[in-house]
């Protein structure tokens, strides 16, 4: 009776063991994760989130980098090489990323995370096309476009064929359009969206593990929206203004109310002129600007300047083109979305 | 000639740059007092051996011995084109560079010292060139400068290398005479000249110097007559 | 409104409205006031590409500082000073120890020198850094930068002033002071050294590319005007001066780059210099050769 006993718990164990076992191996190799590349950190943070363990993310241009002048490396080739997917913003922000991809000989999946979105235009550019179309025509293109064919066509027709160029392999197109698409956090969930839509194209054993994450995040952004909302809401519009260094906050400022002055343009390499200078302390100064801000990659020698100047607070960092490294508050795109917000609303209710 | 001690000895040293030696096996003395020319053709090496005496170049072989516990004191003439010319000097300041020793490098030119310079400038001729700028000059007045400036310095060891270099017949006979008159002051003077006629008047001996066995050697020296009647042609 | 009034509103209007040009301008005086003596001796010696290759030197310390430190200007500037020394010595080694001459042996130096400089700071920052290295800011100088040049020049006129006379003499006739001691060698030594802290304390204002520009070309310029070195060197402080108000106001009317306008200011009073200078300038010497020519014909009549 024991014996029997024993030996048909043995079998049962050994049963146990053998599927478990063969389970295991089966789900070991479905469970390999993803090589993905992101271009710079902010994508780079979303990806993890929407990819969870499923994937294994490199990031081109690192925290603290300037995605606008980087330097691909021979270790980005390979990293390259080996990616199933890449996630580029799009909107000419990598003018780097062509010449890289073909080096690489990269065969897998770009998604363009902007697909979708709005696209704005810096104002005061000598516009191709200066009236009224600012906001109709600037779409970026993509697979998946939602409008008729017909409107696509129509579009295609008068417009200015800049307008499609502008994407990853835009390359030695002149900086009209704002690629800073991220500052608004409505664009930052169709990015999840976009990104989560590929990874499930070219995962789709883990398509719902995809579509629970993002759901999940976009969940968390769209907290976060609603809070900034209330918060710039709660300022008076006369205040809402701010001298940053960085031209990046364009999406931000037309979110959430908040009027941004540049000290230099959009290119991060401008040696800014006397005249600039003086132009922006007369400003500040006759719309009584409150609060100038620095960035994490650019030159805060001339803001502090400024500041002192016209007696305009100097607030914090802000985040605008890449991440902080871990143990910072700018670590991950929703901490620096948070930390922007605070600094920003802080600065500007006093 | 006369039984002075001797001031400078060398034994058997070399001379020579980034350790090819130029000039070999130099033995022999200059006595205090005496007045000496070298010479010998171009390129054997006699500047090397100014060099050498002055201190400025460590034998490469042998040695140099000071015989004055360094008490006595050393004046270089250079040669013209060791100088820049371009440079905006002036002869009085010049000269006044002779003075160096006593001021330093702050000391102002007190009035002992402006004396001594103006008695120099006078000495030389050029008294009426103070204010000239050195690239004005004609070779015979830079070399009446650069004498001044040696008799401000009030060496016992002077050390002159191709003073005479483009420079007048006139102006090399008063400044042979000028070293005359130091030498009968009791200072010692060496001399790098190519002129003959030159040495036989006014130097009382010389060394002459010879290729031979791929370097400069010694040839003779000795008194003058002695010493040019032996030299190679 | 009156000329007098134009011309007042174009001039001093800008440094009477603004802090920030006030301040660029003292930035860049102070400089100017330091730099421009050094530069009077560097082109009396023939030593001007050797400042020039000595800004590049310089490079990698301060991006050496700037990497570990960020923006600490005294870390940066401690940096500069310990490359620009090292690469003056060991170029001198490798031309007493090896058959190279100077010029070679220091344009290999400062060669390697450029590249690991932008190396570091591309490390580390983005090209922005390497541009505020590169060309400074000179409208966004703070107390501490003020109160750095202030001392920098300070430092130099104070040290000039001591080895005056033995840097003529031994630009002058090298062997002289050589005969006499080592008074030459220090005061050799310590010219370098000045020349190295100008162009560190310079780099904040005009970046390390430019600042060689304000110490040379005033310093060249003064060579066609003034016949003494002291004199030169008056005349190259206050073109030197000039060059910066003058920059400064063109950056703020003309909407320029401000530190490459100080320096295209200078070059203009070099060009002029060169064209119309009473001591060897090009227009004197032509009329002296068409008097020249005149007087043989003259004579020959």
């Amino acid at each position: 009776m024991k014996r029997s006993g024993l030996g048909r718990g043995l079998r049962m164990a050994l049963a146990a063991l053998v599927t478990t076992a063969g389970l295991g191996t089966g789900a070991a190799a479905l469970a390999a994760p993803v090589p993905v590349v992101a271009s710079f950190s902010i994508l780079g943070d979303m990806v993890r989130e929407v990819g969870g363990e499923n994937v294994s993310v490199t990031t081109l241009v690192g925290p603290d980098g300037d995605a606008h002048t980087y330097e691909p490396t021979p270790a980005n080739v390979r990293e390259l090489a080996r990616a199933r997917l890449l996630v580029v913003n799009g909107i000419d922000f990598e003018t780097w990323l062509p010449r890289l991809t073909q080096a690489a000989g990269f065969k897998g999946t770009t998604v363009v995370a902007a697909d979708g979105v709005k696209v704005r235009r810096f104002a005061g550019e000598e516009g191709h096309d200066a009236h009224g179309h600012d906001h109709d025509d600037g779409h970026a293109q993509g697979a998946g476009h939602d409008h008729g064919d017909h409107d696509h066509d129509h579009d295609h027709d008068h417009d200015h064929d800049h307008d499609h160029d502008h994407d990853e392999a835009g390359g030695g197109h002149h900086h009209v359009m704002d690629p800073h698409a991220w500052q608004d956090l409505r664009n930052a969930v169709i990015y999840v969206r976009n990104i989560a839509r590929a990874l499930a194209a070219v995962d789709p054993a883990n398509a719902q593990a995809y579509g629970k994450r993002a759901d999940a995040y976009v969940a968390r952004l769209e907290a976060l929206d609603a809070r900034a909302r209330a918060t710039f809401g709660a300022i008076d519009p006369a205040r809402r203004k701010v001298v940053s260094s960085h031209d990046a906050f364009g999406y931000f400022g037309d979110a959430y109310g908040v009027t941004f002055i540049p000290v230099e343009g959009l290119s991060t390499q401008g040696e800014p002129s006397a005249a600039e200078v003086a132009r922006i302390i007369a400003q500040v100064r006759r719309e009584k600007v409150p609060a100038l801000f620095v960035e994490n990659i650019s030159s805060p020698r001339l803001v502090e300047q400024i500041a002192r100047e016209t007696g305009a607070k100097v607030g914090g960092t802000l985040y605008s083109d890449a991440l902080s490294r871990p143990g910072q508050p700018g670590a991950t795109y929703l901490g620096m979305f948070e930390w922007n917000v605070e600094q920003l609303a802080a600065a500007l209710r006093r | 000639m006369s039984a002075a001690a001797p001031l400078l000895t060398l034994e058997n040293a070399d001379f020579g740059w980034g350790g090819q030696a130029v000039v070999r096996g130099v033995s022999g003395a200059f006595r205090a007092g005496t007045m000496t020319a070298v010479v010998g053709p171009n390129g054997v090496g006699k500047s090397t051996l100014m060099k050498g005496l002055a201190g400025a170049l460590a034998p490469l072989a042998g040695a140099v011995r000071r015989h004055d516990d360094g008490r006595a004191r050393v004046a270089w003439l250079p040669q013209r084109a060791d100088l820049d010319l371009a440079f905006p000097l002036d002869v009085h300041d010049l000269v006044a560079m002779g003075a160096w020793r006593r001021t330093g490098a702050w000391r102002g030119l007190g009035a002992a010292e402006q004396a001594r310079i103006d008695a120099a400038m006078a000495r030389t001729g050029i008294a009426a060139l103070a204010r000239r700028r050195l690239d004005t000059l004609s070779g015979g007045q830079l070399q009446r400068a650069l004498f001044a400036r040696l008799l401000v310095q009030d060496a016992d060891l002077l050390l002159l290398d191709e003073p005479f270099a483009a420079v007048d017949t006139e102006t090399v006979h008063q400044l042979c005479r000028l070293l005359g008159e130091l030498n009968r002051e009791g200072r010692t003077v060496i001399a790098v000249l190519h002129d003959r006629e030159v040495v036989r008047a006014y130097f009382g001996d010389t060394l002459a110097l010879a290729r031979a066995d791929g370097a400069g050697r010694v040839q003779a020296w000795a008194p003058t007559p002695a010493a040019l009647d032996g030299e190679a042609p | 409104m009156s000329a007098w009034q134009a011309l007042h509103a174009w001039l001093v209007d800008p440094f009477v409205q603004f802090g920030f040009m006030r301040r660029a301008l003292a930035g860049a005086v102070a400089l100017a006031a330091g730099a421009a003596p050094v530069g009077v001796f560097l082109v009396l010696r023939r030593m001007s590409l050797m400042g020039d290759a000595m800004s590049h030197a310089i490079l990698p310390g301060v991006a050496a500082g700037y990497l570990l430190a960020g923006l600490s200007v005294p870390a940066m500037m401690a940096g500069g000073v310990f490359t620009g020394l090292a690469v003056a010595l060991l170029s001198g080694l490798v031309t007493r120890l090896t058959p190279l001459r100077e010029d070679a042996s220091f344009a290999a130096f400062y060669l390697i020198s450029l590249a690991l400089g932008v190396t570091l700071v591309s490390l580390r920052g983005s090209s922005t850094d390497l541009m505020h290295v590169l060309f400074g800011t000179v409208l966004g100088m703070d107390d501490a930068a003020l109160y750095m040049a202030a001392a920098v020049t300070t430092l130099t006129l104070g040290v000039l002033a001591l080895i005056f006379r033995p840097l003529v003499y031994e630009c002058f006739d090298p062997g002289f002071l050589r005969m006499q001691g080592r008074a030459g060698a220090w005061a050799h030594g310590a010219f370098l050294a000045l020349v190295v802290l100008n162009l560190v304390g310079g780099f904040q204002v005009l970046g390390t590319l430019m600042v060689v520009g304000l110490m040379m070309l005033p310093a060249a310029s003064a060579r066609f005007w003034a016949r003494s070195v002291g004199g030169q060197i008056a005349l190259a402080m206050a073109l030197a001066m000039v060059a910066s108000a003058a920059g400064l106001l063109l950056s703020f009317h003309l909407d320029l780059p401000a530190s490459p306008a100080i320096i295209l200011a200078a070059g203009a009073v070099y060009l002029c210099s060169v064209a119309g200078g009473p001591r060897g300038g090009l227009w004197q010497g032509a009329r002296r050769s068409r008097r020249r020519a005149l007087a043989i014909t003259g004579d020959m009549r």
